[in-house]
């Protein structure tokens, strides 16, 4: 053995190079003198004529750069000293008439070439396919990991050359191996990256690397481009599959929106348990979707499988956790303001009612209270002491201020179906329509998220739709587009469809239409009702065009493409012979949907490209051009960093309809994740000259801040509705703010990520950016009387737990750890997957950016990812410490 | 013959019949006995669509063991009241006003912050209002000049248009007559309106209304700024060197507050104010000398003004120069030691009055609170008092004289209203601004068209001693009891 740790050794490489070969000689120690005259020795003799001679030197120097190339820390002595001689034996070589012996030197200079052939040879990769084929680890991995990033050199050339490449994948199986085996699966599925030939993996994946193999395929996938991140998420898909990670597959056919792969799932998998967690996945993906016998077999179980994917118990393990928390009181929106903390300020003389405030009110508490079942205006019985003060609460709201206050009944009895319809039903008996309309609206929304048998959200709207009066038809057809989003009811469409045609039906009608369907069928690339939106998007007169509600039809259109990418491009054609006016308005909205959740880098350059024009005709289309920007960088943290700076660009060189639009862009891009820095830029726009401007950071505010009860937002809302007490509209969005950072009392999130941010679902991020848009004219809209398109959120409200369940689906305690998550893509070992924890007992809330972790050995989660429900099963091989 | 499963509310109704040869009717009847809600109220969901009552059973397609679902109750149908609420933003704009809590504010014209604030706090004075509606255009006596009867019109109307909007006001047509009135305030510097003082328009808008809006049908001349802001001094001038003494009488709308090294305290301020030296001929010496003046108030207003005196003129640099200095002053001021001895007698029996009910507030809370231990010290110092007090009162009731019937009468005890202050260094530059009780007892800081709420607590810190607002005018509210 040589000893490449000795002193000489070690000082040598810091020699300067051009040192006289003489004075290194002196340096060199005795033993490393006599290690390269041996080698001398060696290379003489390989040059013999005599082939046993030959033979014996080669197998000699082989022994000798075997047994050093163990470190890669220096140069090993003996490649160093047969440095000089690379060139003979290159020459020497060509000389040699084919035999074993010339396979062997091949071998012996494919491992020189490693220090020694110049850049781009490849040398060491084409004496390596002249040589003998053997071990390649026998080499070391320096070795291995030269020769892969040669191949993958060689692989491009070979493409473009149209050349077999046979022997190169042979190679490749060799190094994929190699790879696998020793704990370096980051190569190996780069290196088949590079040749395209990812199913390979599969066969060289085992018990104890798959999960490293598939954690690292996942991550990688986002930053794929076009097919390829596909392609890989199959690979993980087949990899989890095949060592029965079925909860791992699940999640994988979601995010590739791939039923045929869910069904497989079911198929593949016959535990009961698990199961019943697959379906907690799916409900809170927030699809639609149908069990049949094949994939469960017993009728009763199917049954009660179903149940769980339609979110049926929903509300009762939100309230389970809300009585855990202790947060069951109802809060009044003044318990929200906290007007007591602001000096002398505000509520100057409340004496008279102000029908503005009394809206922003009804906001407050049903996006406080929401999912409690019980509030302090709405629900409070009209004898109490507090009720019976204030009379009703629903008559304390004006005109249509009456259906959001009737709608936001069903907010606050979200999920909870049967007591939503029996505290609704007294409002259908009304004569006035704006309270018919909103337990329409109520209606759908207590059944957002929630599906039933009997489909009572369908059986009560459905006759309301071809009403006379418009505004009880936009109430039965929004509630119809919250209750089914991302149902593909066929049911539905044939019935909404004829009003897009209808040439009678106002204009109100028919846009809030085209968004229920765009809702319903998000994500379906449905031809039939892109077809109808478009007819109605042609039908429309230049005037009608130029109205704020107009921008729902291309926006419904994009829905319908929600995420597909290139699919849209058909629709995206069409878009192209549309009235000038709304043309370039409609190919931002596709575009936008179509690669939202993608991370596109080149789609946000495109629609950066759109930002960056002066516009002079007062066109509209930079404000989805903006949004669109979130919506696109919203995939991944590196992503949605640097959007947040290229937003502050815009922000300072951006003309005021983009101004306009940041702020709701950082809004989406951080929602329900109180990032600091946008705080502070969200804080500053708040006060901005233009009065848009700062009502899109108000609300910005309240999303980024949703559901968190964030004090630093909360004191910073508190001191903008004293700063904005004589702006009643501003006043105004300041309070929805306020109501949103206390969404749920902070049970909530909005964020449509879920599932360690891996899966976007389709219906809440759908939900958000229609009301998002909505907002980009706040003045026609949201301080209009369509105010009521701040529910559409509710498709984006889920609760932010953790509720551990047990064989029985009964809530369990058990303590865990919740702390930041780290990223633990590529490491070696078992890297700890959080940091700064806090162990609690579950149930408990997660908030953005946090991973949780059993704290006990006594249960084996049959998710992979602890969030939302999930089903905790004994550990058979648990001992309890004594 | 159907069994199925009903689900209403929270409850499961299993195997209730179904009679399929009936129509579905005589179903919700069944129902109906079930859960007590009429049929007609009734809302059966089957498979994506509703149960209609004379639907056929066959096209309806129920199957055996089937679960329906039935919405309904049998509350009370929610009907609107009969008296909506009244939304503020229906109301007409004086409406508004007054649930707003507070008047609008005044557009400043350039340099006319002096003026802006002068009117607000004259503006919150009711007494002072009332006396101007009453004041009409053709009712000019012949003895007023035309100026004045105009600079009153405008007041007038600019207080009422103050009341009326929520949007601020542009005091247009009030400035222009000032103006005219007095032509010092169209000082240009450097081409724009000059910073006045704002004790100046005070004083000369006060002297003006004064003069206008003496009623003239009665037989005696009532002044009505007289009664409501007059304060009636009564002064000795005493001559040490001769010994001569006299005494006089004078009217006054403000008191000052002089303000020097060892003036701490409003209270001592006016003391000071209320002393002075003056040199005048003294017929005994034959010569000119020093005498001393000392004045006590003989008569209250309803409303005290107190000018601190923060300005002096400087020669070196030819402006008037402001008194940094900090001088406190209350929330409640009490005038009684400086009035003379004639009003204090009249004080008494008020001030006895006002302090029974005073001590009748805290002892209620006291009473509330004291144990009965302490409850042999309290009676005694208690009967004390009162004997004392009630001395006191019959003898000044008696001597008085006072008629049957109830009175207002003023106590000596005065409320802070109002006060301008002044940002700056000297009176002809920096920023007025005034600061104004409203009704609702509510302050407003009025800082020309922006009116911002602030707490009573951050008004008493506005006495000065940096470079921050300082109280240059505070109006005081006499608190009045009635006997």
């Amino acid at each position: 053995m040589s000893d490449p740790k000795n002193d000489a050794g070690t000082s040598q490489p810091k020699a300067p190079a051009k040192d006289p070969k003489k004075k290194e000689e002196e340096d060199l120690s005795e033993e490393d003198l006599a290690l390269k005259q041996q080698l001398e020795l060696y290379v003489e003799r390989v040059q013999d004529s005599d082939p046993g001679l030959q033979k014996v030197a080669l197998e000699s120097m082989r022994h000798e750069i075997r047994t050093s190339t163990s470190s890669m820390t220096s140069v090993p002595k003996p490649l160093k000293f047969l440095r000089p001689h690379y060139g003979t034996l290159k020459a020497f070589y060509e000389t040699m008439p084919d035999s074993d012996l010339k396979k062997y030197l091949s071998d012996i200079l494919s491992v020189l070439a490693l220090t020694m052939s110049a850049e781009g040879e490849r040398e060491s990769l084409k004496y390596r396919l002249l040589g003998s084929e053997g071990d390649i680890g026998s080499w070391g991995h320096e070795y291995v990991r030269n020769l892969a990033g040669e191949i993958s050199q060689e692989y491009v050339k070979r493409q473009s050359e149209e050349a077999p490449i046979e022997d190169l994948m042979e190679l490749v199986q060799q190094i994929v191996s190699f790879h696998m085996k020793h704990n370096a699966e980051p190569e190996a599925v780069d290196l088949l990256m590079e040749v395209e030939d990812l199913d390979l993996l599969v066969e060289h994946v085992d018990k104890t690397n798959f999960k490293r193999t598939c954690l690292y395929l996942t991550s990688a996938a986002r930053y794929l481009p076009g097919p390829d991140d596909m392609l890989v998420l199959d690979i993980a898909y087949t990899i989890y599959l095949k060592f029965e990670e079925f909860a791992s597959a699940l999640q994988i056919a979601l995010s590739l929106d791939n039923m045929q792969h869910v069904r497989q799932v079911f198929t593949s998998c016959d535990i009961l348990l698990k199961k019943m967690q697959f379906c907690y996945i799916l409900a809170r993906h927030g699809i639609t979707f149908e069990l049949d016998d094949e994939m469960v077999a017993d009728d009763d179980d199917r049954e009660a499988l179903q149940d769980i994917i339609n979110n049926t118990k929903l509300s009762e393990s939100y309230l389970t956790l809300a009585r855990d928390i202790e947060v069951m009181e109802p809060k009044s929106p003044e318990d929200i303001y906290k007007a007591h903390l602001l000096d002398g300020r505000a509520s100057a003389g409340a004496s008279v009612d102000s029908a503005r405030q009394n809206l922003a009110a009804t906001f407050v508490n049903a996006f406080v209270n929401a999912g409690f079942g019980q509030d302090k205006l709405m629900t409070a019985p009209a004898d109490s002491s507090i009720g019976g003060s204030t009379g009703n609460w629903l008559f304390k709201n004006k005109e249509h201020g009456k259906t959001s206050a009737a709608a936001s009944l069903g907010m606050i009895l979200l999920w909870d179906v049967d007591s939503g319809l029996a505290q609704i039903d007294k409002y259908f008996h009304s004569n006035d329509n704006h309270v018919i309309a909103g337990a329409l609206l109520g209606v759908g929304i207590v059944n957002c998220g929630v599906k039933n048998d009997c489909d009572p959200a369908l059986a009560l709207l459905s006759e309301y739709i071809s009403k006379e009066d418009s505004s009880v038809r936009i109430g039965a057809i929004m509630g119809l587009g919250i209750a089914y989003a991302g149902a593909q009811n066929e049911q539905i469409r044939s019935s909404l469809t004829p009003i897009l045609n209808d040439a009678k039906a106002p204009l109100d009608v028919i846009a809030f239409t085209a968004i229920s369907l765009g809702l319903i069928y998000v994500g379906s690339c449905n031809e039939e009702v892109a077809q109808a939106i478009i007819f109605a998007l042609m039908d429309r007169s230049e005037s009608e065009l130029g109205e704020p509600l107009t921008r729902f039809l291309p926006l419904a259109l994009g829905l319908l493409y929600l995420g597909k990418q290139e699919s849209v491009e058909a629709t995206a054609e069409v878009s192209k012979t549309f009235n000038e006016k709304i043309r370039k308005y409609c190919d931002m909205t596709l575009l936008s949907c179509a690669y939202a959740g993608t991370g596109n880098v080149l789609k946000v350059q495109n629609l950066l490209g759109h930002c960056a024009q002066h516009l002079e005709k007062g066109e509209t289309h930079q404000g989805p051009a903006v949004l669109g920007i979130a919506m696109v960088a919203m995939a991944e943290e590196l992503g949605l960093d640097m959007s947040i700076r290229s937003l502050e660009h815009l922000l300072q060189y951006g003309e005021q309809n983009i101004r306009r639009a940041v702020p709701l862009a950082l809004g989406l891009l951080c929602i329900s994740n109180p990032k600091v820095n946008v705080m502070d830029t969200l804080s500053r726009l708040s006060h901005d000259s233009d009065s848009e401007v700062a009502m899109a950071a108000v609300i910005s505010l309240g999303l980024i801040g949703a559901g968190t009860n964030n004090a630093r937002i909360a004191g910073m809302l508190r001191n903008l509705s004293s700063y904005y007490y004589k702006d009643a509209s501003l006043l105004f969005c300041v309070r929805i703010a306020q109501g949103l950072v206390h969404l749920g009392k902070g049970l909530l999130t909005l964020n449509p990520y879920h599932s360690d941010r891996f899966l976007l679902s389709p219906t809440a991020l759908a939900g958000l950016v229609t009301m998002l848009h909505a907002c980009l004219d706040m003045k026609a809209m949201v301080l209009g009387k369509y105010h009521y398109v701040l529910y559409f959120i509710v498709l984006a409200m889920q609760p932010r737990m953790l509720m551990t369940v047990d064989e029985n689906l009964k809530p369990l305690s058990v303590p865990v750890r919740v702390g930041q998550a780290v990223d633990v893509v590529g490491q070696a070992g078992r890297p700890k997957t959080i940091t700064g924890f806090q162990t609690h007992s579950t149930p408990v809330l997660l908030a953005a950016g946090d991973r949780a972790e059993l704290a006990t050995e006594k249960y084996i989660p049959l998710s992979p990812i602890l969030e939302g429900h999930v089903i905790l099963k004994e550990n058979p091989e648990y001992r309890e410490d004594s | 013959m159907l069994t199925v499963s009903v689900k209403w509310q929270k409850e499961v109704f299993k195997s209730v019949e179904i009679d399929t040869s009936q129509p579905p009717y005589v179903f919700k009847c069944q129902l109906y006995d079930l859960t007590g809600v009429p049929p007609e109220r009734q809302k059966i969901m089957v498979k994506g669509g509703l149960l209609k009552d004379d639907a056929d059973w066959s096209t309806v397609g129920v199957k055996q063991g089937q679960k329906l679902m039935m919405m309904g109750t049998a509350d009370e149908v929610v009907n609107a009241p009969e008296k909506g609420p009244v939304f503020m933003e229906d109301l007409p704009e004086e409406e508004q006003v007054a649930s707003l809590g507070h008047s609008a504010g005044l557009f400043n014209l350039g340099n006319t912050c002096y003026m802006n604030s002068t009117v607000q706090c004259l503006h919150s004075v009711p007494e002072l209002k009332s006396a101007l509606l009453t004041y009409s255009h053709s009712g000019r006596s012949n003895d007023l000049d035309q100026t004045s009867h105009m600079l009153t019109v405008a007041t007038r109307d600019l207080f009422n248009e103050l009341d009326k909007s929520v949007k601020p006001v542009a005091p247009m047509q009030f400035w222009m007559v000032l103006r005219k009135k007095y032509p010092q305030f169209s000082q240009l510097h450097n081409g724009v309106f000059m910073q006045q003082d704002a004790e100046e328009c005070w004083t000369q808008l006060l002297y003006t209304l004064s003069q206008s809006l003496q009623s003239p049908g009665s037989s005696v001349n009532v002044d009505t700024v007289k009664d409501i802001f007059g304060i009636e001094l009564a002064s000795r001038i005493h001559c040490q060197e001769s010994g001569e003494e006299s005494s006089e009488t004078e009217s006054t709308y403000s008191l000052k507050c002089h303000i020097s090294q060892e003036v701490n305290h409003l209270h001592e301020g006016l003391k000071h104010g209320l002393k002075s030296e003056l040199e005048k001929a003294s017929p005994a010496l034959g010569r000119s000398a020093i005498y001393f003046k000392e004045s006590r108030i003989n008569g209250l207003p309803r409303y005290l003004t107190i000018q601190f005196v923060r300005f002096f003129w400087k020669r070196e640099s030819n402006q008037k120069a402001k008194i940094l200095r900090k001088v406190d002053y209350p929330l409640e001021l009490d005038v009684y030691d400086l009035c003379s001895d004639e009003l204090r007698k009249r004080l008494e029996g008020p001030r006895q009055v006002l302090r029974d009910e005073e001590g009748k507030k805290l002892g209620l809370k006291a009473n509330e609170k004291s144990s009965s231990s302490k409850d042999g010290d309290v009676k005694t110092t208690d009967a004390e008092g009162l004997s004392n007090a009630g001395g006191e009162s019959s003898a000044a009731t008696s001597q008085e004289g006072v008629p049957a019937g109830k009175e207002t009468c003023l106590t000596g005890v005065y409320d802070l209203v109002a006060v301008l202050t002044h940002k700056g260094r000297s009176a002809d530059s920096g920023h007025y601004v005034a600061w104004v009780k409203q009704e609702n007892g509510k302050w407003i800081e009025f800082d020309d068209d922006n009116p911002i709420p602030q707490r009573e607590e951050d008004i008493v810190k506005l006495s000065g001693g940096g470079d921050w607002h300082m109280a240059y005018i505070c109006m005081y509210k006499a608190r009045t009891i009635s006997m």
